[in-house]
């Protein structure tokens, strides 16, 4: 199997802050890999390292098997790296054509990637006058526009409206099938990485929580919700089944046809329920429930 | 490859209209504005006095021999800060680095640069030149032949003038990668140059100390050069003075390539 990207033990501190600790990944090549993970959890320190712009502390990172930052392995490679920024005196056409220069792709299509990208009537304007949303569908012209193998892209939505995102995780869906290249996808938008993805990895503290499909991931067990008081009782009831969803709610997880006996019990044992509803597994709760689970590992 | 990242440094400096106006155009304009206007208010002072001989060769040595004043080098260090540390400024290190070597990405810097700042001085002497066009053809003043070695001159001046003008886009480099910040480089420069400058104007011997300022080198070399020397005159130190500037230009450049080299670019 052939990786697009891989770390290996990589650290990197600042100063007293441990951006990265000691994470091992390796994102199969082909397809669209999620990256998930709160503020300050590493996705862009470690998208950083694999394009050379930042050096780790420790361990190694590999893209497509080649040292992380080496320009052989680069020019395989398109990025876009937080909100993308440009030279203000640049048109949207020149900022590609400077892009192309620089990666010695004199023939690369720019005016059909400003037409791809919906930004064919915006292309001699100046970037200093674009949008968010205008200057992230550019970054995506200048990702794809060389037809990299692999195109990295560290929360390609953020900072955009509702319908801007809806845009622009169209246009990632469609350069993903079209282009086939393998893509690299953090962001905070978990619904976007659950439509988007195909693998996912969840980043908490520098460190790797977990890892694998979208639909593996997602699919733990539905849990029943109960609004019910006192909740205290709910829980003492349910023992390690259950725990707080919220100061008046508890999740129950246990399987579907346990539902009617856990009912009864609870009301034989005076608890009034309020609201009991099927929470179906998905992976904003796959999600917290890992990163919760991780807050008290890393307390102890 | 170099070539690439020298053919989008150049792209990139000719789009940006603001750095080629007042780091390659404003000097020359300035300098050949003040030469009209120096001379119509000469001419309006000396009425009646003879028309003065145009020599335009000498004229051009002579633009070419006070083209790394520290006036000269403000316009270089505004060129220079914005082609090496632009990027720090706008963030967009991280749009070029994963497309060349960072290598050459700095060196490509540089040579844009060096190479813009010839072109300020070429059209800088060229103004000189106009100046004295212009004085001809309103005063009605004869041409004169040059008193000396044209070419090896004007190649000779601008090569030093060059070469000292490159250490101020070598420092500018270096400074610039050090403090990420366009305005640091073009601070630090300027207090260099004029330092510099003024320091080399107070030394009179050519002692090592001395020949450490490229300003002292860079004067040195132009006596050398220009000057009518006899026999019995001390022979001037001038393969020290140019290995100084030399080491000045290289040894701020690879600094700037090593630090660069090994730099975070955490936010730019």
């Amino acid at each position: 199997m052939s990786f697009a990207l891989e770390a290996e033990g990589l650290t990197k501190t600042y100063g007293a802050v441990r951006a990265l600790d000691d994470l091992t990944l390796k994102i199969p090549a082909g397809g669209v890999f999620g990256v998930l993970g709160p503020n300050g959890a590493g996705k862009s320190t470690l998208f950083r390292i694999a394009m050379g712009l930042v050096r780790p502390t420790s361990g190694v990172a590999r893209l497509s098997g080649a040292p992380a930052g080496h320009v052989s392995s680069l020019r395989q490679v398109g990025a876009m790296i937080e909100t993308p920024r440009y030279p203000p005196y640049l048109t949207a056409r020149d900022a590609l054509k400077m892009l192309a220069l620089q990666s010695g792709a004199q023939d690369a299509d720019i005016g059909g990637w400003l037409e791809r990208v919906g930004l064919s009537d915006a292309a001699d304007r100046k970037t200093s006058t674009f949008s968010v949303g205008m200057k992230q569908r550019l970054g995506l012209a200048a990702v794809f526009f060389t037809r990299p193998s692999l195109a990295i892209l560290d929360e390609p939505t953020s900072g955009m409206d509702p319908a801007g995102i809806q845009e622009i995780r169209e246009l990632i869906r469609r350069l993903a099938a079209e282009e086939g290249a393998t893509i690299i996808l953090a962001s905070h938008q978990l619904d976007e990485v659950r439509r988007v993805c195909d693998r996912v990895a969840i980043l908490s503290k520098g460190k790797l929580v977990a890892e694998g499909p979208v639909e593996t991931l997602a699919g733990r067990k539905p849990a029943l919700r109960l609004v019910a008081s006192p909740v205290a009782q709910v829980l003492e009831l349910l023992g390690d089944q259950g725990r707080a969803d919220g100061p008046d709610a508890v999740l129950a997880q246990i399987e579907r046809n346990e539902a009617p006996a856990l009912i009864r019990a609870l009301v034989n044992a005076g608890v009034d329920i309020h609201e009991a509803r099927w929470r179906e597994a998905d992976l904003e709760s796959a999600y917290l429930d890992i990163l919760q689970a991780k807050e008290p590992a890393d307390a102890r | 490859m170099l070539v690439d990242a020298l053919a989008a440094e150049r792209f990139r400096l000719l789009k940006d209209r603001g750095t080629v106006f007042w780091g390659v155009l404003f000097a020359p304009i300035a300098g050949l504005v003040l030469t009209i206007g120096g001379e119509l208010f000469a001419r309006r002072l000396m009425k009646g006095a003879p028309p003065i001989p145009v020599d335009l060769v000498g004229r051009m040595v002579k633009a070419l021999a006070g083209g790394a004043s520290p006036v000269m080098g403000l316009f270089v260090l505004i060129l220079s800060a914005a082609v090496l540390a632009g990027d720090y400024r706008w963030e967009t290190w991280r749009l070029l680095t994963p497309r060349n070597g960072r290598v050459n990405l700095l060196l490509a810097k540089l040579a844009t640069a060096a190479i813009a700042v010839a072109v300020s001085l070429v059209l800088y002497a060229l103004a000189a030149a106009l100046g004295g066009l212009f004085s001809a053809a309103t005063s009605g003043g004869a041409f004169v032949a040059y008193r000396g070695e044209a070419l090896t001159d004007l190649a000779g001046t601008f090569a030093i003038s060059w070469l000292q003008l490159v250490v101020l886009v070598a420092l500018a480099a270096l400074v610039g990668v050090a403090t990420r910040s366009t305005m640091g480089a073009l601070i630090v420069g300027l207090v260099f140059a004029a330092a510099q400058s003024m320091v080399a104007t107070w030394m009179h011997e050519p002692s090592l100390k001395a020949l450490l300022l490229p300003a002292f080198s860079g004067d040195l070399l132009k006596t050398a050069l220009l000057q009518d020397r006899s026999v019995v005159d001390e022979p001037l130190p001038w393969a020290k003075a140019l290995a100084f500037l030399l080491a000045w230009a290289v040894g701020l450049s690879a600094a700037a390539l090593a630090l660069f080299q090994r730099q975070d670019l955490t936010r730019e």
